[in-house]
């Protein structure tokens, strides 16, 4: 962000799955003052896979009044996985306001029982908990992408569970 | 005619038995009350009946109508109309209430064979039933169970039985975490789902419960048993006795 009052926006979901090692995220460059950034990143972590969030966010000297919010949520599917987060947060005037939230959780088993009780199969279940999880991500997407993007979701972790 | 059928069902978890031979039959529209001290098993039964993984049967049988459940899969259990009550329900982010009511009704409709609901025809269902309840339409816009009080929590597990119209309830503890009036609300929700054709099962610790949700059969459950069986006035009787007369007996 080069220009002054000038804002950058970055929304991920990164799914790794089998053995996958996925390292994915983003770099938001203050430059300009009062610059703003968001980050909002989904990893979702099934089989043996290992899913990394690695960001960038930084300050230049000149870039009074940045502002960065990011927030990190990982979900594990399963207990042979891993999620990591590393955020790399360089801020080089003492005016920039930069913060980061991480989650990471797990599909609990009575989650799954109860949407299975409920009359969904195992893999319905996870694909209603996955969906809800990734919700915020979506919603920033238009309609028509938003359903194609949930559909490679559930190919994605087709055969994950069980 | 007998909608359940448990036959000298063993049940054990982890190396440790926690049902040893309990026998226990609810036909069609009784409602059947199970009472007993912590540990004696009551949330272990209504969890194998569900399906609930982590429990080994190593004996006995469960009938539901006339068919072997401990054969089908949990979620063929719930369409052919078993439905659990949770003690505590869990919270779906992200998932908005409505949703999920929609993806389960379908999923149980199309296990059955039935075609599944069109959005207006469901839409006006849902309102129908959630009003009854007294469950504002905001609520169903939250997330599954999101944010919810105990008592918003309780009326949405009602509202899911109304809507999937099981023959079979089993209330696993609904007085849990209840004040006066949110369990009144629940279990009018409960006395208003009663019919002839649909059996229930309402397990607790307490009387008070029972004086909402009237049972016709009342069980005492005491170290993996049922030790005794009566009439709704049997829980009176416990109420002024307590549990501890039973434990000698198991």
């Amino acid at each position: 962000m080069r220009g002054d009052n000038s804002s950058g926006e970055f929304y991920s979901i990164a799914i790794s799955n089998g053995f996958q090692q996925v390292d994915s995220g983003t770099k938001m460059i203050h430059l300009g003052k009062n610059t703003s950034s968001r980050i909002i990143s989904k990893g979702i972590a099934a089989g043996k896979s290992q899913n990394t969030y690695r960001g960038l966010v930084t300050a230049h000297r000149k870039a009074t009044g940045a502002r960065n919010f990011t927030a990190c949520d990982s979900l594990l599917i399963g207990d042979k996985c891993g999620a990591h987060t590393v955020p790399y947060i360089e801020a080089k005037n003492s005016s920039a306001t930069f913060e980061h939230e991480a989650t990471t959780s797990k599909i609990s088993e009575d989650v799954l029982f109860y949407c299975i009780q409920r009359g969904l199969s195992q893999e319905e279940a996870v694909g209603l908990v996955v969906n809800g999880f990734v919700k915020d991500v979506l919603q920033q997407l238009p309609m028509e992408f938003a359903v194609e993007a949930q559909k490679l979701i559930s190919i994605s972790l087709e055969g994950s569970v069980g | 005619m007998a909608l359940l059928e448990v036959k000298d069902l063993q049940v054990r978890v982890e190396e440790r038995e926690i049902l040893h031979g309990l026998t226990l039959t609810v036909n069609e529209g009784e409602i059947h009350a199970i009472m007993g001290p912590n540990g004696s098993g009551k949330s272990t039964l209504s969890h194998v009946i569900a399906g609930k993984p982590g429990y080994e049967v190593t004996g006995g049988q469960i009938l539901f109508k006339g068919e072997d459940l401990l054969e089908m899969a949990a979620e063929e259990r719930a369409a052919k109309g078993v439905f659990l009550a949770f003690q505590y329900p869990v919270e779906i982010p992200g998932v908005a209430t409505m949703n999920f009511l929609r993806t389960a009704l379908n999923a149980q409709r199309k296990a059955r064979g039935e075609e599944e609901f069109s959005t207006p025809d469901f839409l006006r269902k849902v309102r129908e039933v959630s009003k009854s309840l007294n469950i504002p339409q905001d609520m169903l816009k939250r997330g599954v169970n999101v944010g919810f009080s105990g008592g918003e929590k309780k009326r949405n597990e009602v509202l899911q039985m109304a809507l999937f119209e099981p023959s079979l309830c089993i209330l696993d503890e609904m007085d849990s975490g209840l004040d006066i009036d949110a369990l009144r609300i629940a279990a009018d929700g409960v006395n208003a789902l009663r019919s002839p054709k649909r059996s229930m099962v309402v397990i607790t610790h307490y009387q008070r419960l029972l004086n909402y949700i009237v049972p016709d059969v009342v069980h005492v459950m005491s170290k993996g048993r049922v030790v005794k069986s009566g009439g709704k006035e049997l829980a009176l009787e416990l109420e002024a006795s307590g549990y501890a007369q039973f434990e000698d007996a198991a």
